[in-house]
């Protein structure tokens, strides 16, 4: 078993679901009890890019990167080192909208928050070095 | 039994599907909970809140009430709409605007209010509203929002000592605390908040098309 695709396939799953969730809801007021700030970040001006909603550009990430684990742990190809490929713009765009929702919007979005954290997770997952776990692989 | 006789090629295929699909169920199901539990969809909102700054033709038939908080980026985003609105339907919406500063969230929300209400004074709310408005994304950010009122204020030609005086008058903000219950009243959930025949707009439009349909101003259907 390919533990480390597994843990990105199953992160990359979340993903999907949050990302699919803001794409669902767009437009609609979301229910933000943790952060409180959804909705101004939400519909914010750096919630598209170039008329694109964030919301699809993570989700067509994490689909990517769902589909990449999920290949490798079948091993149809070993595919972590394309995974970290898209994961390291991915973090440090994730690392952009953090400073954007602390620093110019001033308020936070607990769906952005975890999907910030999915990124996180899958980067450092596919960066960590295969020596060290080359026993999970 | 089948999915173990297929070839490994096959079935990370058959897994990406699955996952898929129920990754898009549990987000739509996600949703309707999310638009069931009523996240701002106000719904027992009986009726339009009264009083209020009007903009527009008294004649004008829909009456699109507004619950705002200058330093909201979400109000932000939605003033050049409804003012496009304002502008090419003059005859059939009038805007009536509510002060909601939320205070906890935008620390500067109500010296804003307190700043449209003081040129109200004299007679200057929409142009300050605008002014404000506009450069929501300056003030915002500054230290001291403030002096940028007071040189707004300059700007329009208002009394800078009337102005000083009216921002600090415990009767403007008796009228803005009265506006806010108005809010708490008609139960409104969040700021940038619009209500047409009692109403609340909730899903909140994607352009000034859609928004004119939703208030009826014109069919649904056109666009």
């Amino acid at each position: 078993m390919k533990f480390r695709a597994a843990a990105i396939a199953a992160v990359g799953f979340l993903g999907m679901v949050d990302a699919l969730y803001l794409t669902v809801m767009r437009g609609v007021r979301v229910p933000c009890s943790a952060t409180g700030g959804c909705n101004e970040v939400l519909t914010s001006e750096y919630s598209t890019i170039m008329g694109v909603p964030l919301s699809v550009i993570g989700l067509v990430f994490y689909v990517t990167v769902f589909c990449l684990a999920v290949l490798d742990v079948f091993e149809v190809a070993p595919l972590l080192k394309w995974i970290f490929r898209l994961a390291l713009p991915a973090f440090v765009v994730t690392l952009i909208l953090l400073y954007l929702q602390a620093f110019v919007i001033l308020h936070f979005c607990q769906y952005c928050l975890a999907s910030a954290a999915f990124v996180t997770t899958i980067f450092l997952i596919a960066a960590w070095p295969r020596r060290a776990t080359q026993n999970l692989n | 039994m089948y999915y173990l006789r297929m070839s490994n090629k096959t079935k990370p295929l058959i897994v990406i599907l699955v996952a898929v699909v129920m990754a898009a169920g549990i987000a739509v199901y996600w949703s309707k909970q999310s638009s069931a539990s009523g996240a701002g969809a106000n719904a027992s909102i009986e009726a339009n809140a009264g009083g209020g700054h009007i903009r527009g033709r008294e004649s004008a038939t829909v009456t699109l009430v507004e619950f705002g908080d200058y330093q909201c980026p979400a109000c932000g985003y939605f003033y050049p709409m409804v003012e496009e609105l304002l502008r090419r339907y003059p005859d059939k919406v009038k805007l009536e605007f509510h002060h909601y500063p939320l205070i906890q969230m935008h620390p500067f929300a109500l010296a804003a209010a307190k700043a449209t209400e003081a040129a109200a004074d004299q007679g200057k709310f929409w142009e300050m509203h605008d002014l404000i408005y506009k450069n929501q994304p300056i003030w915002s950010r500054s230290p001291n929002p403030e002096a940028q009122f007071l040189a707004y204020a300059a700007d329009l030609g208002l009394d800078a000592n009337k102005f000083m005086r009216a921002t600090k008058s415990p009767e403007i903000e008796k009228r803005i605390l009265e506006d806010i219950q108005r809010g708490s009243d008609a139960k409104v959930a969040s700021t940038q908040t619009f209500i047409v025949n009692g109403q609340s707009l909730d899903p909140l439009p994607n352009g000034v098309d859609e928004f004119a349909a939703k208030i009826g101003v014109v069919p649904p259907t056109s666009k």
